[in-house]
């Protein structure tokens, strides 16, 4: 009897996931497959399989630019990880709880802009902002100081691409620090200002704390959003200005497989590249796991409610 | 409240009207013109022609014809690579009339233009192809045969080609001929070709205090092999120091095949024609990688960042503004500035000078690139029956007064030799004066592997100017990519 209500059980189980599994076999794990597939050949648009075993991956390793593409990967992953898309969205989670909740909502509703605007047209919004013309935005602001203009894209290039990349991972941290600051039972903070505490104390020793574990999430989930970006990038330097300067992996690989002038693309070696972050992603996510011990995350709430 | 309610949603509804009203005023202001009504009845004195055509629609048997074709710039002014088929389809089609046939021809396809590039549009090809849609005719550079050829993308039209040999292809001139073929087939119909002149500003050479005799010896000069690319670093330089002009030498802001000529005029060979494979000439990428490397950080006239610029701001703009003395373009660049209405043709006249690409060292000769497009058949119009109509029409197009609209609107050069007397494009004093480039123009190789050779030199020509690599850095690195991506496909010469 009950291992007969067990099957039932798990038929039950199976039956609520199909859904989701087809979604996720089908959008996430047969692209990832025949990626992989692909990256053993050396496909072009003759769109033949040529199989040529590990040549690609190979070829990785003697790649000149492979090197200086990864440097750039993860200068740009950690910079815009820690400075925006975790640091900022910590300040800003935590200065709109403390002051007036319209002010405070009004405020995170107008950072949500970047993430909402079509990226072209967001793209657009920046490269007019740094235009080399004394007209444009950021010139403007620099004229009032009295500088002369400059061109922004060309001599700053990788502050621009982090900018425009991190007002947008903003937003993500943003909208889960503060759920979980306004999750924070009041008693806490209550009990903290009877005993006298600032509100710099509050925040240091009782909301960060508290709110550990999205810090954790946020920062794990955006370093590998962050990895695998490259539609900004795209639309603002191209990899550019010069060789790769501001080239990342993926959208190294995005070049080689679809960007090509000649029309003469490389699937197969884009498709080897790609392989590659997947599996630095899969790498990242195992080492954040243990770092963090997520599976502590998953066992009980840590907050009681 | 309610009546507050009630009155907004008039007011949008309004608005909603206004609005859909002024778009349709913005639409129909900004309705691209129609095709010119002016059609030269040149061809229908010829009766073999069009009796060959009767047979051939009546053998199909169908009331209508759909051709599709693609064709691209991505220059503006060469929308007559589509336009001259529309004129076609309308001669075509008042022959069939006043010869009683039911059958129309009907043309329909794109003209493809900035901000769309080669890259994007030979992408579209080739995902429309597997996708079942691709057009029937299909403009294409001439480099791009070997591949479609060897994945089966185009059909060969020798056979085509020899049916209507005394119609109008005897006339093509001999040499294009050489770009069009691969493993000794003809797989497309020359389109035009251009050459590739070094313009310079006549104005600031006076300024720099040239006599008038001076600057018109110049592309003489050029030409007799006395003036060489040290020269031009030289007299840019002047400029510059000078403060007549901010930058001395432009070049193309993205990948291309213009900068080869720097190879070439220090002697590089591109490809070897018995053999067939491509070729690479190491004396002349070093000499060629030291000179950009001068110019960008010795000389100091070539901006780092050219290859990462802007059309309008770092090509068309400093050079027809007067800022810029020397520009490595193209001869439908003259089509494209007066378009633009940067220039016009008595200010070009006046203060623009053009010649060739001078030569490497004194002894070598000038030289100039020429990149002729080609109008191809693919497969899959012959899988649908169409092929032979779409070579009629290619045929059509290929003659001297239909291709001279192309040619003068655009700057592009004639393909036949009857072209050079028509009497439209005689007209264009441009086109006859650069008439004289074609003796020493080169073409890029018809090898399906090609444009990896292309990339990897953009590379490191990007990397040599912005300051990454030295030139013998640049070297070692061309030279094993090279040989690493093409392996056998080239031959590496001293």
């Amino acid at each position: 009897m009950r291992k007969g209500l067990a099957k039932i059980r798990k038929g039950y189980l199976l039956v609520f996931l199909v859904p989701s599994l087809t979604i996720i076999v089908i959008f996430f794990l047969v692209p990832v497959v025949l990626t992989f597939l692909i990256g053993l050949t050396n496909m072009d648009y003759s769109f033949k399989w040529n199989w040529i075993g590990l040549a690609n991956y190979l070829y990785i390793l003697k790649d000149r630019w492979a090197a200086k593409i990864l440097g750039n990967t993860l200068f740009y992953v950690f910079t815009t990880l820690i400075c925006f898309n975790v640091g900022m969205a910590l300040f800003i989670s935590i200065a709109t709880t403390h002051i007036n909740e319209k002010i405070g909502s009004a405020f995170r509703t107008i950072w949500l802009l970047p993430r909402i605007t079509p990226s072209t047209v967001y793209a657009l919004l920046w490269l007019w902002a740094c235009r080399r013309e004394g007209y444009s935005l950021f010139n403007w602001i620099l004229s009032a100081f009295g500088f002369p203009p400059i061109d922004w894209k060309l001599s700053n290039p990788w502050l621009i691409v982090i900018l425009v990349n991190g007002f947008i991972g903003t937003s993500f941290g943003m909208i889960i620090f503060t759920a979980a600051l306004k999750s924070i039972p009041e008693d806490y903070i209550k009990a903290a200002k009877v005993d006298g505490a600032s509100t710099l104390q509050i925040i240091r020793h009782i909301e960060l704390p508290l709110i550990k574990w999205p810090i954790m999430f946020v920062t794990a989930y955006q370093t590998l959003s962050l990895l695998t970006s490259y539609e900004y990038i795209l639309l603002v330097t191209d990899g550019g200005p010069g060789l790769y300067t501001t080239e990342v992996w993926a959208l190294y690989s995005y070049h080689l497989a679809f960007a090509q002038y000649g029309g003469i693309v490389k699937f197969g070696y884009g498709a080897a590249l790609a392989t590659i972050l997947v599996i630095i992603g899969l790498i990242m996510s195992v080492l954040y796991w243990k770092m963090f011990k997520f599976r502590e995350l998953m066992l009980e709430p840590k907050i009681e409610v | 409240m309610r009546k507050r309610r009630g009155q907004a949603k008039i007011m949008y509804i309004a608005i909603l009207i206004v609005g859909i009203i002024i778009g349709g005023v913005i639409g129909y202001v900004l309705a691209p013109a129609k095709t010119p009504e002016e059609v030269q009845d040149i061809m229908s004195e010829n009766e073999e022609l069009k009796s060959k055509i009767t047979q051939l629609l009546e053998k199909l048997g169908k009331k209508e014809i759909t051709i599709t074709i693609w064709t691209i710039g991505p220059d503006p002014p060469s929308e007559y690579r589509y336009k001259n088929f529309e004129i076609a389809a309308n001669m075509l089609n008042s022959w069939l009339e006043k010869m009683g046939s039911n059958v129309t021809i009907k043309v329909t396809g794109e003209f493809f233009v900035r901000p769309v590039e080669w890259g994007e549009y030979k992408n579209k090809f080739y995902l429309a192809f597997k996708a079942g849609e691709a057009p029937d005719i299909y403009l294409t550079g001439h480099e791009d045969i070997g591949f479609l050829a060897a994945n089966d993308y185009i059909i060969p039209l020798d056979n085509y080609v020899k049916e209507y040999w005394d119609v109008i292809y005897y006339d093509v001139i001999p040499t294009l001929w050489d770009a069009v073929k691969y493993k000794g087939k003809i797989w497309g119909v020359p389109q035009d070709t251009e050459a590739r002149p070094l313009y310079f500003r006549k104005d600031i050479l006076r300024k720099l205090g040239w006599s008038e005799q001076e600057i018109n010896e110049l592309p003489k000069k050029i030409e007799r092999g006395e003036f060489t690319l040290q020269d031009l670093l030289g007299v840019a330089k002047e400029a510059v120091d000078k403060g007549l002009v901010e930058r001395g030498i432009l070049h193309r802001v993205k990948e291309g095949y213009d900068y080869f000529q720097f190879y070439l005029a220090y002697g590089g060979k591109l490809w070897n024609p018995e053999t067939g494979k491509m070729v690479f000439s190491k004396e002349a990428w070093k000499k060629t990688l030291k000179w950009f490397y001068d110019a960008v950080w010795v000389y100091k006239v070539i901006s780092p960042n050219q290859f990462s610029g802007d059309w309008d701001k770092d090509f068309h703009g400093p050079f027809t503004s007067g800022e810029a003395l020397f520009l490595s373009g193209g001869t439908w660049h003259k089509g494209e500035w007066i378009q633009k209405g940067l220039l016009t043709e008595e200010s070009f006249k006046e203060n623009i000078g053009y010649a060739l690409h001078p030569a490497g060292e004194p002894g070598m000769s000038p030289v100039t690139l020429s990149h002729p497009l080609v109008y191809t058949i693919t497969k899959q119009a012959e899988e649908r029956g169409v092929a032979d109509i779409c070579f009629i029409l290619i045929t059509l197009v290929t003659d001297p007064h239909i291709n001279s609209y192309h040619s003068v609107q655009s700057a592009h050069l004639a393909i036949l030799y009857s072209q050079i007397s028509d009497s439209r494009y005689t007209q264009d004093w441009f086109l006859k004066d650069v008439a004289y480039m074609l003796k020493y123009t080169t073409f890029i190789p018809n090898h399906p592997k090609w444009g990896d050779y292309s990339r990897i030199v953009f590379n490191v020509l990007r990397a040599v100017e912005s300051g990454e690599l030295t030139p013998d850095e640049a070297y070692n690195v061309l030279l094993s990519e090279i040989q690493n991506t093409l392996g056998d496909d080239v031959e590496i010469v001293s």
